[in-house]
């Protein structure tokens, strides 16, 4: 598929992992042409399933890691993804975004936000501990970088949400605060939630697959 | 499984010392404590510090388009074939053997990390494949067989018959 030389992203709306890129595009001012379409289109040929967002890169190959895209913009605008950096993302895909699928299932599908906390505790643990052993305002550093809009664009539709307390996590809620406030995040997640908050997400969430649930696969015997 | 394919991964690169790993957590994610300062933690993020340890940078990509291939296509790794379920197998074959149709290697023409890590990490979904179904997924078998040949990759697992040659197959 021929893309005319230029980038071309896909989101759908109220797609969690479309903040991720949206805010990664505003903040890296790189040019490319947005395109709305149905939760179901099928953008990436090659996939079973239809997987939103997705990057037609001018090569005509595909992207549809979210964390994948939002590096390419960012070294695109200059800035490569480091050590540390690759770190935060490995975990966002691995042991934070399992938590907050199986979170946001149970708060916008079952209507049970109660134990949202609990299924993310583990992960906001880790996080917290990760930022108040640096004293810098970014994750990786004293700039923004890929790592700080990943991870919070991802943690955005619940800790924008005031019914998740986060008082006990000092050093997140002053990193998440600093973050969120941006124009960049305002902006992407005014188009991806528009205004609705968790709600914003429901018809997406709906449609998506059952989350395996790590909760019950622990507690499950092993054998 | 992960450290002795952290560790085959420092044998391919010639890394003249072996690191020391550890494990954290339920799912055993490998841990490198390194000495100048904080663990890496994570796979993925080990495979790319040990490739670049051994300055071989080409094999993240060589652009900011196959750098991107790259990572998605470790992360698919991590995320979906580590730890996946049966029905899962199916899927991620079908969709490989879709993607790798017409091209070599995982990032396209160059050979990459993706390709090293998606070999070992697939080695033992292929190892249980019956020969039909070999050759219902024949470009991801293609593929396999290409990187379990690529020189110094194969290490620590058995080699795997994948292709017949179908000219000979049919007088047996």
């Amino acid at each position: 598929m021929a893309s005319n030389g230029q980038i071309r992203l896909f989101v759908s709306e109220g797609n969690p992992q479309c903040l991720k890129v949206l805010a990664a595009l505003e903040e890296t001012g790189v040019q490319c042409g947005v395109q709305c379409v149905n939760h179901e289109e099928r953008v990436v040929p090659f996939l079973s399933r239809p997987a939103l967002p997705a990057l037609l890169l001018p090569s005509g190959l595909h992207i549809f890691s979210s964390n994948a895209i939002c590096q390419y913009l960012f070294e695109v605008k200059g800035q490569e993804s480091n050590q540390l950096c690759n770190q935060w993302l490995e975990w966002e895909a691995t042991e934070l975004q399992p938590a907050l699928l199986q979170a946001l299932h149970m708060a916008v599908v079952q209507g049970k936000s109660s134990d949202v906390f609990n299924i993310l505790q583990a992960s906001l643990n880790y996080l917290d501990q990760g930022l108040s052993k640096q004293s810098l305002p970014y994750l990786t550093g004293e700039a923004i970088s890929v790592a700080d809009v990943v991870l919070s664009a991802a943690l955005y539709p619940f800790l924008s949400d005031s019914s998740l307390a986060l008082g006990e996590y000092k050093s997140l809620k002053a990193w998440f605060d600093h973050v969120a406030a941006r124009h960049s995040f305002q902006s992407a997640a005014q188009k991806v939630l528009q205004g609705k908050g968790l709600q914003g997400m429901k018809s997406y969430m709906q449609r998506q697959p059952l989350p395996q649930s790590s909760v019950c696969r622990d507690s499950q015997p092993t054998n | 499984m992960a450290l002795r394919e952290l560790s085959s991964l420092e044998k391919y690169l010639e890394l003249k010392k072996p690191n020391k790993y550890s494990t954290q957590g339920d799912k055993k994610v490998p841990v490198l404590q390194s000495n100048n300062g904080a663990p890496q933690v994570g796979l993925v993020t080990i495979a790319c510090y040990l490739v670049k340890e051994a300055k071989r940078s080409e094999l993240l990509g060589n652009s900011a388009e196959s750098r991107a291939v790259v990572q998605q296509w470790l992360e698919y790794r991590v995320t979906r074939l580590n730890g996946c379920a049966k029905d899962d197998v199916k899927t991620i074959l079908k969709e490989l053997n879709l993607y790798l149709q017409d091209i070599t290697y995982l990032a396209g023409k160059q050979f990459t990390l993706a390709d090293i890590l998606m070999y070992y990490g697939i080695h033992p979904l292929i190892v249980d494949l019956t020969v039909l179904e070999k050759e219902q997924h024949v470009n991801v078998t293609r593929w396999f067989d290409h990187i379990q040949h690529y020189p110094g990759i194969r290490r620590h697992l058995p080699p795997v018959a994948v292709l017949r040659n179908r000219i000979y197959t049919s007088g047996h």
